[in-house]
């Protein structure tokens, strides 16, 4: 609208010159532009002055720190590169370009992109949460986390964090409260500056959005009520509800009619999501911010979760139960699993089929940050696709154990049949397999 | 059968409670020639503008009206608010004297549940954007008191006036948006096409964005923030062209910490 620079300009920054390209788009805090820099493209986000919260200068020098500091993780975080200098109280900060293919939250929620699957949309979650269990273990919370912070790609759930500016050690408040619907209650009302634990429940709110398209806090009493200054405290902040939380109160429940999908997403999870949700987000996690789940705990039932999904013929996402075979709802057909994988620590199932990954976090104990390591997965054999495999993709070796006392061992990358009573023993944890 | 299906390829949008957005446009004598015509150029750039922002916007399902007024006031679409992919901006002309009392009881029949205010998935405040060149030539007074005090809608709505040229009553249109630091006033008329468009998507975008602590969420900390992006001087009355802006006195009607006493249950003229 009124833009600050002309195609040409440049614009000096601490490491490197810029040359301004082209306008691209404007948000609530300020304007992007892409930008050259040392021949390469990047984007230029230059801040309004309404965008650089009540302390320009403390805002400023929080950036130059992150820009010094370093991304968490450069394939998800589009990190501050570089910091302009402060032009006449006004500044910005140089940043990488978003590649093709990845869409903001805005354009699921209004279905104009749609995940290519369901496992898709848990991967998508998966990928948020580890990002900020990235964030949180170096020390950063990230201050104003919602819906236009994150790009992500529908057909393969990767995601890359943007607009990480307000991003500032933890117990550090860079003066942005965050965005209206996915503020934590306490900073409604102002008992808390954001923070980690502010973090977390902006994150829950997020991911609950992501998969049925629903503001998990707004529900009937925010579609009667005008939404005033004082109704959205009080569903924010002093009287805040989970929707899909309380039945004998329905006053603070979800709409029938306005939030179908919040119906029908919740009569199909599985009861440890439901529960999850409820922990992250319930009225315990609402008034103790101690209490809401961290993020290793999110990363273990979303991979539980992802596990249980299988794709029907006739293109249905179907949830099974403790790795056994089911009958699509949908169109009727059965589904046949042959073999499902049973956890000695943890004590469930998912089902043996060709595309199930196990990951680290299912191993028995481990650090958060190898929570997603991949230690195997099945596949059909390309030859012979009806014979059925799994491989390891640890770095370290398996001894397997079969009946009749058989015991080999199988190398990193090797591969072995399904077969009923396997029980693979790795450091931390056995597998079994066991037919369906 | 059990349901074990997540169908998320058939799941609805997102529920968007509506934002009604009325402009509120003098279309008076005083307006014929350049002003009617930049008024009008102005007006469509800026549904083009809104109609970018609405259209990915998943936080509001933005709807807009256009009331004019001159001896008489007529909505642009009679039936009620619409979607900015549906609204057609029809060429307005000038002529008449200034009802501004009548436009405020039109809009005051019409800012209620009964009237244009209709949706089931919840309501935003609305946004007014009041516009004139003169000073009203009926009895605005009683008009203004009677929804002032009785419309809920039009108390809690954002409101922003603008007030175009030499003889525009600058005190009349603070009362009437209810702040002076609310209102814009220019004789520069290529400033008010851009000033037009800047406001209304501000305005629109108010609601999805982050706010720093304690900011205000109003019709002035709106006029404020587009005086600083803009480079306009606060507080300078307008004499060859620049705009006059009244410093804000400090009222902070704080976002977090309002003491909004509202009831929900009171008084509202549509119940």
């Amino acid at each position: 609208m009124e833009q600050k620079f002309q195609r040409g300009d440049m614009i000096r920054c601490q490491i490197s010159t810029v040359k301004v390209i082209d306008w691209l788009a404007e948000g609530g805090q300020g304007d992007v532009y892409v930008v050259e820099q040392n021949g390469k493209k990047k984007a230029l986000k230059w801040y309004k002055p309404s965008g650089m919260g009540k302390e320009p200068q403390k805002f400023y020098e929080n950036l130059k720190k992150n820009c010094f500091h370093g991304s968490p993780d450069k394939k998800v975080f589009l990190w501050p590169e570089d910091v302009t200098e402060y032009q006449d109280g006004r500044f910005g900060y140089i940043m990488p370009l978003r590649p093709e293919g990845y869409y903001e939250i805005g354009d699921f929620l209004l279905t104009k992109v749609r995940f290519s699957s369901l496992q898709t949309v848990v991967d998508a979650a998966l990928n948020i949460v580890n990002a900020y269990r990235l964030l949180h273990n170096e020390g950063y919370s990230y201050q104003d986390l919602n819906d236009g912070n994150f790009f992500i790609n529908p057909q393969n759930g990767a995601v890359l964090i943007c607009d990480n500016d307000n991003v500032a050690p933890d117990g550090e408040n860079t003066g942005i409260a965050g965005k209206p619907g996915y503020i934590a209650p306490e900073i409604v009302l102002r008992k808390q500056m954001p923070d980690s634990y502010t973090d977390r429940f902006s994150m829950s709110i997020i991911i609950f959005m992501l998969f049925c398209l629903t503001r998990p806090m707004e529900g009937k009493r925010t579609f009667e009520e005008p939404r005033t200054i004082s109704l959205m405290k009080r569903i924010y902040g002093s009287d805040p509800h989970f929707i899909m939380e309380d039945p004998y109160h329905p006053e603070y429940g979800a709409d029938e009619n306005v939030q179908k999908n919040a119906f029908s997403f919740w009569r199909a999870l599985p009861d440890y999501m439901r529960a999850l949700f409820m922990e992250a987000l319930g009225q315990n996690a609402v008034q103790n911010p101690d209490a809401r789940p961290p993020e290793l705990k999110w990363v273990k039932n979303l991979v539980r979760f992802r596990s249980e999904i299988i794709k029907c013929k006739c293109g249905a996402n179907l949830l099974v139960r403790d790795g056994q075979s089911t009958t699509c709802s949908k169109c009727g057909a059965v589904i046949r699993i042959p073999y499902k994988l049973k956890f000695d620590t943890d004590h469930y199932y998912i089902p043996g089929i060709p595309g199930t990954r196990i990951y680290r976090c299912q191993m028995g104990i481990c650090n958060a940050d190898e929570a997603l390591q991949p230690v195997g997965r099945i596949l059909a054999n390309p030859s012979n696709p009806s014979i059925w495999g799994v491989q390891n993709l640890s770095k370290e070796q398996w001894d397997i154990e079969t009946v009749g006392t058989n015991k080999k061992k199988v190398q990193p990358k090797g591969i072995i049949s399904l077969k009923n009573n396997i029980r693979i023993k790795t450091k931390t944890e056995t597998i079994i397999i066991e037919e369906a | 059968m059990e349901n074990n299906s997540i169908g998320i390829g058939g799941m609805e949008p997102v529920a968007r409670p509506l934002l009604p957005m009325f402009f509120i446009l003098d279309t008076s004598g005083s307006m014929t020639g350049q002003p009617i015509s930049i008024l009008n150029h102005a007006m469509e750039e800026t549904i083009n503008a809104v109609r970018d922002f609405a259209g990915r916007n998943s936080d509001t399902l933005l709807k807009i009206g256009v009331l004019e007024f001159n001896s008489q006031c007529r909505w642009m679409q009679p039936q009620g608010l619409e979607e900015l992919d549906d609204f057609i901006y029809t060429r307005l002309k000038a002529g008449g004297m200034t009802h501004m009392g009548e436009a405020l009881e039109e809009l005051d029949s019409k800012l209620s549940r009964k009237g244009f205010l209709s949706s089931v998935t919840g309501y935003c405040m609305p946004i007014i954007i009041f516009m004139t060149d003169g000073y009203p030539n009926d009895e605005w007074e009683k008009a203004l008191k009677h929804i002032e005090t009785e419309n809920k809608w039009f108390q809690h709505s954002i409101k922003i006036g603008f007030a175009i040229g030499d003889t525009a009553d600058e005190d009349i249109m603070s009362k009437i948006v209810g702040n002076p630091e609310a209102v814009i006033q220019t004789s520069d008329l290529e400033l008010f096409r851009r000033m037009l468009k800047i406001v209304a998507v501000k305005s629109a975008m108010i609601g999805s964005q982050s706010h720093p602590i304690g900011e205000p969420v109003s019709g002035e900390k709106i006029v404020e923030d587009i005086m600083e992006e803009t480079g306009k001087k606060v507080r300078e009355k307008s004499d060859n062209g620049d705009l006059g802006f009244i410093m804000p006195d400090g009222s902070d009607d704080d976002f977090w910490s309002a003491s909004d006493t509202w009831i929900i249950d009171e008084n509202w003229n549509d119940l």
